[in-house]
Formats: structure tokens, C-alpha cells, sequence
């Protein structure tokens, strides 16, 4: 057991727990924050990526202990009311189906976006390969990043 | 309305029953400026457990109950957009919640076999119908007027000559003391304005920005997490185990035995449950256990496919038959015999495996993802030894299910554990428990012969089917049912036809996967069909067809696909081009796959399908559901693959039961193709035509033939 303070989407965390459980199970089941996915638990399928000091990270195989004294932003902290170009965009063009992997889709693509406002398809594929969609939602992601691109680049 | 401010139950209507039970109930709920959410999973939130399709509240406006399930096949949208349609409300205005799990209210309501929309499009028009015409009759019976001389548009009911006004809320509570009419006037499908439209689905913003509840994501005051050891051989018996070291992980509250049953196989398993996911996931690693496993070890693909090859010398059952197969084989001048084969495959849905079960003495609730909440309730009634009346179900979103979630086994183990502590119990699955126990699509062998006469005209045709039968798993009985022969087409004009399959009966779980054995004996089917056209030196597509002249729908459907794809232009150099079809749920299918050689290697260029679903209710769902259908055809053609080695299966986790990711996706072009026949099936149908038709393409491009699946691509 370890004490461990984290910030997560600007709240701010002092967590009683072994610092070698996975980020995710924290977020989700002592801080209560469900919006970040279980998907594989090896980094396999993307859908548990958070941010960590601004980088997409996969939560399942971040140890507590490596997140103590940083900056977390989950979905749910990507914005207010929905209002991220990427939600916009996914809403837009109706992306989800059965939902379950888009917080992670939507995670590492924000960081693709902020690290590159023009992506072209290529660039788009390289940054999103880690996320999967049992639903083959892929064909409306490709289209929604470009629309975000758009919306975020006026 | 504004929180604190207390809701008069009066204000709160609820209209409408099943047509044929006449009855009305009073309804409460309070969902204002809430996003919608397809289940209030908390227990004192006002409406939890009422009954009904249609709500009217002067405070929240018109909410309509949804009876189906969602798993990403969109029938939260589309079924609510069939009673809106009827009642003239618009649908962006609507509320949309789940309603309870209650077979006598809402029949049965499992989603499977793509059955929503066909099933349910002709109540769902009669309930909304019936709704509008009890609030005209409320409106005529305030006004003194004929109910002939009123009508209904945007939730209001207007008299015709004075143009008199009077709001569904105004109306609401005199409608609901009227009796709905048996059998309310349906409009005329030409007048239909939201059917056939595809308004933004309601559940969309929640799935942006993680609201959107799934079962992993509930939680019940004291719950305990539970996490499992099973036997890696299915159905090895628990011999012993030692728990000491489990025990001594902090939060780790009880080592239980526990298990389910799966068609009949009861299986066992060791339960470690502690006050947070990860404990209980650590104490099961701490766990020591000893299986007996039996013979069952001797098992591998390698033995399963011997004994499927030497099974496959069996004459079987006859399922259909036409003509007189073995008289004209016999003396073609040019047969055909060649064998397919396709693997075991699991349905990982993205959302892993979990149920949550509260059992008290007289009471049950259950909590999770499902697709089939009556069987649930049922299944929890019969272990609990209570009524179902007592057994309440709170079913969430399914983060994916494509059949998987039909079976109640892991809510039999937490009901099991629930009722051996006395407390909440949440059983969560990993993804390698998934990927191991099953129950897993049926892997299978197709021996196909055909007989073509001396013009090339195909004369027979035999399609002998071996596998395992998800209705047949267990007893003596050693027979297959027609359900292994799905997919196999026998519209086609070849006067000799016979369909036969051999049952075999292994210890492997099996349980329905998208479009079930549609998806392994298309494959089969569909490449055969083009192996008779090559040998018949005739263009694949002009093959089929000539063999379906006679058949509108298929017929109109080639045409489509071909115009799409520009199927008759020279084909450039380095690409292939592949065509395939199926019937599935009463849905026609044409998939065109395109391919090209590029440094050595094939790649998939571009899906096309064709469907046709008779009259669509919103052609945006047909459409993303078949963009799915073609991923997860494509993934199942030279992705995924189970293989089974001592007993067990190989692939763990997604490192090595790969799925198809974004870089690998293909341009997909779907055409709804649009017409009046009856509504039918939309989730499953674009999957089966996916891989023959890829497969297909690559005959066409390098005249290599693929007959076993899952094949690799970059071998091709
Ligand atoms: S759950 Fe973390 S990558 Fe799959
Ligand atoms: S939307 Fe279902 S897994 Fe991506």
C-alpha cells in the first residue's frame, strides 16, 4: 500500500493503494470514473488510453505508482459538454455502434490531432492502430478525424 | 422540471399496451434534460419498473419505452422511430428509454438472428397508431366532435373545419382512462416521414464523452468483484485447490467454488471475490488448482480435423433435395469435388464478459449487459427457486455481443456466488477467459461435388456440411438439425440438388456468432459456385446470374452490384475482382470484393455490398451494420482463428487472435437497395458473402484457390 496523489481531468486524488495496480481499475473503481474501457488488460486494443501528462497512454499496463504526482485527463474530462471537435465530429458522422471502444479511439486521436491539426490518411492509420473496434466503426473514424481536423481548424 | 419540485403522479400518463391485452397503466417518470440512457439502473429513480411503450408527462414531454437490447445494431433508434412514425411525434423530440425486462408485457425479448426490426415493425406501427387514435378520441370527446373530423401532426390533435388545438400533455390524462382500439388504421407507407430517414440516433452524444453505462461499468453498494479459474479443458473436473496464498492477497474475502452450465456441460470453476477488481484478479493468480481432465487433453485441431475428414464418409441426413444427385454425378462428363474448411471462432466483443447478481431470500436483481433479459430473469427465477415476478433486470448497452450474450452462464456464476455470500457479486470475465472458455462459432468441413453437362450447364450439385450443432451438444441423439445447413443457397437453377450434414459431438462448447453457420457454409458454398463457373469458362457474376433468372431480388441485386463496381470493364492490370451472395434473415446480399497486387503482396482495395431488406426504417443502420458485417467478415477470413492444442484453445488475448485494425480496413461501399417488400434483417446478412467474395477476387487475380480459413494474406 502506498499513499498516491493524482490529478485527474483537474481533481485532485490522494489514493491509499498498491502502487502496482493498473491505472485503469483506479480510475474506474476508486476514483468511480467508468468512462475508460477494459478491453484486454496487455495493451492490446487501446480501449482503457488516457492521458498522462499529455500523452496517450494505455491504462491497463500504466502501474499506479508511475501515474503518483501527474496530470490524467479521461473522456470524460476531454471537454464540457460534449463539445471536443472529435465528439462533435463522431456525432456527426454517427461513428459508434455498440460505443464500448470509442473513449479510447477518441483519447488517441485527440493527441494525433493536437500533435499533427492536418492528418492525412497514413498519418491517421499510424496513430490509431493500437485502438480496436470489434464493430468496424474504422471507415466513419478515418472520415471523423478529417471532419475534426476541419472543425478545429476553422 | 427543476430538481426538488415534486412530481404529481397525474401528470403522468402512460398509454398503450400490446394490442389484444387492452390495458393502461399509470405511469411516472422523471427524465427531463437528462441525455438519454438506455436503462435507469438506479433503483429509486421514478419509472424504473414501469410497463409500457408510450409516456406522456407535462413535465418531460413524450418518452417511448424500447423493448430491445442494444449492442450497436441500432434499434434504440429504429424501433422508437417505428412507433414515432404511427403516433405523429417527431422523433428529435422524443425521450427514449429502455424498458424493463417483462416477457408478458413486451414478449420475447431477445435480440438475435436480426430479428428486431422484422419481428416488430408491424406491433410497433399498431402501438403508436393505437396511441395517436386514443389521444384523437380524448381531443373529439372535450370538443363534442366526430373523432372522424380530427387528426393528429407534431403531438397535437387538430379539428379539421375549426382548427381547434388541443396538445398530447393537455390530452394526456383523458387518453389514459380511454381503452385503446384493437385495431387502429395504419398509414399508408407513401405518407411514411420518418421511416426511411436516418435522424441522428440518440444514443450517440453518450457514447462520445463516456456516459453511456455497459454492464462493466455498474456498481451496487458492497458489491464484491469476482474473478474465476476454470478448467482450460472445458470441462475438466475440479480435483482440488489450494488457496492459502490467495487468501492472504489484502481484500480478498472468499475462495468459493462455483459454475455454470453451457448446453448442458456443467462447468467448474474457482471463484476468488474481494472488495476491488484487481484483488480478486490477483488472488485468482495466487490460486492453486489441480483438474482432472481426462482424455479431453488429447484433443487438437489437427485430431479435430482427421475425424471431421473420416466423418465426412458418412451419408448424414438429407435436409433438402431435389432431382436425383448421385444418377447424374455419376455419369457427368465433368465433376467437381473439393472440400472447405473454416475454423473455431470467438465473439470478443469489445465489452468483456460480466453480470452482476444480487440474490436475497424472496428477491433477485440482475445487472450487466445481455441480449436476452427474459431468459436472464427466467434462468435467475429457476436458480433463486423464486417467481420471476421477483427478479428484476437492468440491462444496460452491450459493448458488442454478436451472439454471445444470448447465454446466461455468467450470470448463472454470479448468481451462484451472490447466493453463497449473501452479497452483490460482480463476475468480470478477462479477455482471456473469454478467448478459452467459448462457448466459440463452430469450426467446420464442407465437401461439395457438382456436376456440369458437356455445355457447361451446372446439372448437380452436393453440399454435405460437417461440424458440431449448437441444438444438438449433448445425449445420444446423433443426428443434425437443418440449423447447420444455413446459408446454403438452393435458389440456384440446378435441377439436382442435395443438402446433407454429419453431426459431430465434441466437448467444445459452440454457440451462435453473427449470422451463425451462415457464416462458415457461405464461404463454402459461394467459393463452389464460383469453381463451377470457372469450369464452365462463364463470368462468376453472369453465372449466378443465369442461375437465378427467375429470381427478382437476386437478380436486381447482381445488376446493382455490377453497375456499382463497374464489374464488366476490362480489369486493369494487377487487380482481381470477386462476387459473392447469400440469403440471411430474409435479407438478400451481394458482396463484391476488389483486390490488387502490390509488391508481391495482395491487398483488399475495396468492399461493395448490395442489400435488400425489404422497406428500411433507417437506412444509416443498414448501412454501419453492414460496414461491420464486412470488418468482421474480413477479420474471420485471414485474421482470427482458434486453434486447439492438448485440449485447450491457443490464442489468449488479441496479441495472437488478431483482429483487423485501422490501417487494414478497406474503402466499404454499402447500397441499400430500396423497394416494398416486408422489413427483414439487417445486422448479420452483409457478413457471410465477405470471405468468398475476397476469396473470389484472389482465385481471380493469381488463380490461386483458398479453401481453409483462416487464410494469410501476405502468403496469398
Ligand atoms: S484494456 Fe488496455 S489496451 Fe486493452
Ligand atoms: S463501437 Fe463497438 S467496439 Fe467499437
Amino acid at each position: 500500500m502506498a499513499s498516491i496523489s493524482l490529478t485527474v481531468n483537474k481533481k485532485k486524488y490522494q489514493i491509499d493503494a498498491d502502487p502496482e495496480m493498473p491505472l485503469l481499475w483506479a480510475i474506474r473503481d476508486l476514483i468511480g470514473l467508468k468512462g475508460t474501457k477494459f478491453g484486454c488488460g496487455m495493451a492490446q486494443c487501446g480501449a482503457c488510453t488516457v492521458h498522462l501528462d499529455g500523452e496517450a497512454v494505455r491504462s491497463c499496463v500504466t502501474l499506479l505508482g508511475r501515474a503518483d504526482g501527474q496530470e490524467i485527463v479521461t473522456i470524460e474530462g476531454i471537454s464540457d459538454n460534449t463539445s471536443h471537435p472529435l465528439q462533435k465530429a463522431w456525432i456527426e458522422l454517427q461513428v459508434p455502434q455498440c460505443g464500448y471502444c470509442q473513449s479510447g479511439q477518441i483519447m488517441s486521436a485527440a493527441v494525433l490531432l493536437r500533435e499533427n491539426p492536418h492528418p492525412t490518411d497514413q498519418d491517421i492509420d499510424e496513430a490509431m492502430m493500437g485502438n480496436l473496434c470489434r464493430c468496424g466503426t474504422y471507415t466513419r473514424i478515418r472520415k471523423a478525424i478529417h471532419r475534426a481536423a476541419e472543425i478545429m481548424n476553422g | 422540471m427543476k430538481t426538488g419540485q415534486k412530481i404529481k403522479r397525474r401528470d403522468f400518463i402512460r398509454i398503450v399496451a400490446l394490442p389484444g391485452a387492452a390495458l393502461f397503466i399509470v405511469g411516472y417518470l422523471d427524465i427531463k434534460n437528462k441525455a438519454p440512457q438506455i436503462v435507469n439502473l438506479s433503483a429509486s429513480a421514478p419509472g424504473a419498473r414501469i410497463n409500457a411503450y408510450v409516456f406522456i408527462d407535462s413535465s418531460a414531454g413524450i418518452t417511448i419505452y424500447n423493448h430491445r437490447p442494444e449492442m450497436g445494431q441500432g434499434t434504440f433508434e429504429s424501433i422508437p422511430m417505428i412507433i414515432a412514425e404511427e403516433l405523429e411525434v417527431d422523433i428529435a423530440k422524443v425521450n427514449i428509454m429502455a424498458s424493463p425486462a417483462d416477457r408478458k408485457l413486451y414478449g420475447d425479448q431477445m435480440v438475435v438472428g436480426s430479428s428486431s426490426i422484422s419481428g416488430n415493425f408491424e406491433l410497433m406501427r399498431r402501438i403508436g397508431a393505437a396511441a395517436k387514435e386514443t389521444l384523437i378520441t380524448a381531443a373529439s370527446n372535450r370538443w363534442h366532435v366526430l373523432q372522424g373530423d380530427c387528426y393528429a401532426n407534431d403531438a397535437t390533435v387538430i379539428h379539421r373545419s375549426t382548427g381547434k388545438k388541443l396538445t398530447y400533455i393537455e390530452l394526456a390524462e383523458d387518453a389514459s382512462r380511454l381503452s385503446p382500439p384493437q385495431n387502429p388504421k395504419l398509414k399508408d407507407p407513401k405518407d411514411f416521414t420518418i421511416i426511411g430517414t436516418s435522424p441522428p440516433r440518440k444514443d450517440i452524444p453518450s457514447k462520445t464523452n463516456g456516459e453511456a453505462v455497459f454492464g462493466l461499468d455498474c456498481s451496487v453498494k458492497g458489491m464484491l468483484y469476482a474473478s474465476v479459474e476454470r478448467s482450460p479443458v472445458f470441462l475438466g473436473r475440479l480435483v482440488s485447490y489450494d488457496d492459502s496464498k490467495a487468501k492472504a492477497v489484502k481484500g480478498v474475502k472468499y475462495v468459493l467454488k462455483t459454475q455454470r452450465n453451457v448446453w448442458g456441460h456443467r462447468r467448474e470453476g474457482v471463484a476468488v471475490l474481494a472488495d476491488t477488481y484487481w484483488a480478486a484478479a490477483q488472488g485468482r493468480k495466487a490460486l492453486e488448482v489441480k483438474w482432472d481432465n481426462g482424455d479431453l487433453e488429447s484433443w487438437s485441431t489437427k485430431k479435430i480435423k482427421e475425424d471431421y475428414k473420416k466423418a465426412s464418409a458418412q451419408d448424414g441426413v438429407i435436409f433438402e433435395e431435389k432431382g436425383n444427385f448421385s444418377k447424374v454425378y455419376d455419369s457427368a462428363p465433368v465433376k467437381i469435388e473439393v472440400s472447405y474448411e473454416t475454423p473455431y471462432q470467438a465473439h470478443v466483443p469489445m465489452e468483456p464478459m460480466n453480470a452482476i447478481v444480487y440474490a436475497k431470500k424472496d428477491s433477485c436483481e440482475y445487472w450487466g449487459s445481455t441480449q436476452n433479459p427474459n431468459g436472464f430473469r427466467s434462468q435467475l427465477a429457476r436458480q433463486c427457486g423464486i417467481a420471476e415476478d421477483n427478479v428484476t433486470i437492468h440491462y444496460t448497452y452491450m459493448g458488442g455481443a454478436f451472439g454471445r450474450r444470448s447465454l446466461t452462464d455468467v450470470a448463472e456464476e454470479a448468481a451462484d456466488l451472490s447466493m453463497k455470500t449473501g452479497m452483490p457479486v460482480q463476475v468480470v470475465w478477462t479477455r482471456e477467459d473469454d478467448l478459452t472458455q467459448g462457448p466459440f462459432r463452430a469450426c467446420s468441413l464442407n465437401v461439395c461435388k457438382g456436376a456440369l453437362d458437356s455445355e457447361g450447364n451446372p446439372i448437380g450439385l452436393e453440399h454435405k456440411v460437417i461440424c458440431q450443432d449448437i441444438r444438438n451438444q449433448t445425449g445420444d441423439d446423433d443426428r443434425a438439425t437443418d440449423g447447420i445447413a444455413g446459408g446454403i443457397n438452393t435458389d440456384y437453377l440446378i435441377p439436382n440438388m442435395v443438402i446433407k450434414g454429419v453431426l459431430r459431438k465434441l466437448y467444445i462448447p459452440i454457440s451462435y456468432w453473427r449470422s451463425v453457420y451462415h457464416s462458415t457454409n457461405c464461404f463454402a458454398h459461394e467459393s463452389f459456385i464460383d469453381e463451377l463457373a470457372v469450369a464452365a469458362k462463364k463470368d462468376p457474376l453472369d453465372f449466378r446470374l443465369s442461375l437465378l433468372k427467375n429470381h427478382e431480388r437476386y437478380t436486381a441485386l447482381l445488376k446493382a452490384i455490377a453497375e456499382k463496381t463497374g464489374w464488366y470493364r476490362p480489369p486493369q492490370k494487377d487487380t482481381g475482382k470477386g462476387v459473392a451472395i447469400v440469403e440471411r434473415s430474409e435479407t438478400f446480399v451481394a458482396a463484391v470484393a476488389e483486390i490488387a497486387a502490390k509488391d508481391g503482396n495482395v491487398s483488399v482495395m475495396k468492399i461493395t455490398v448490395a442489400i435488400d431488406c425489404g422497406i428500411v426504417v433507417n437506412p444509416d443502420i443498414i448501412k454501419f451494420q453492414t460496414e461491420g458485417c464486412v470488418v468482421m467478415g474480413l477479420t474471420a477470413a485471414y485474421k482470427s482463428g482458434l486453434t486447439i492444442e492438448k485440449g485447450r484453445v491457443v490464442e489468449q488475448n488479441f496479441n495472437n487472435y488478431a483482429m483487423m485494425r485501422i490501417n487494414e480496413c478497406p474503402e466499404i461501399e454499402v447500397i441499400v437497395m430500396k423497394n416494398s417488400y416486408d422489413p427483414s434483417g439487417g445486422g448479420e446478412p452483409g457478413l457471410p458473402p465477405v470471405a468468398p467474395a475476397l476469396t473470389n477476387a484472389i482465385f481471380n487475380l493469381t488463380g490461386k484457390r483458398i479453401r481453409e480459413l483462416p487464410f494469410n494474406l501476405d502468403m496469398v
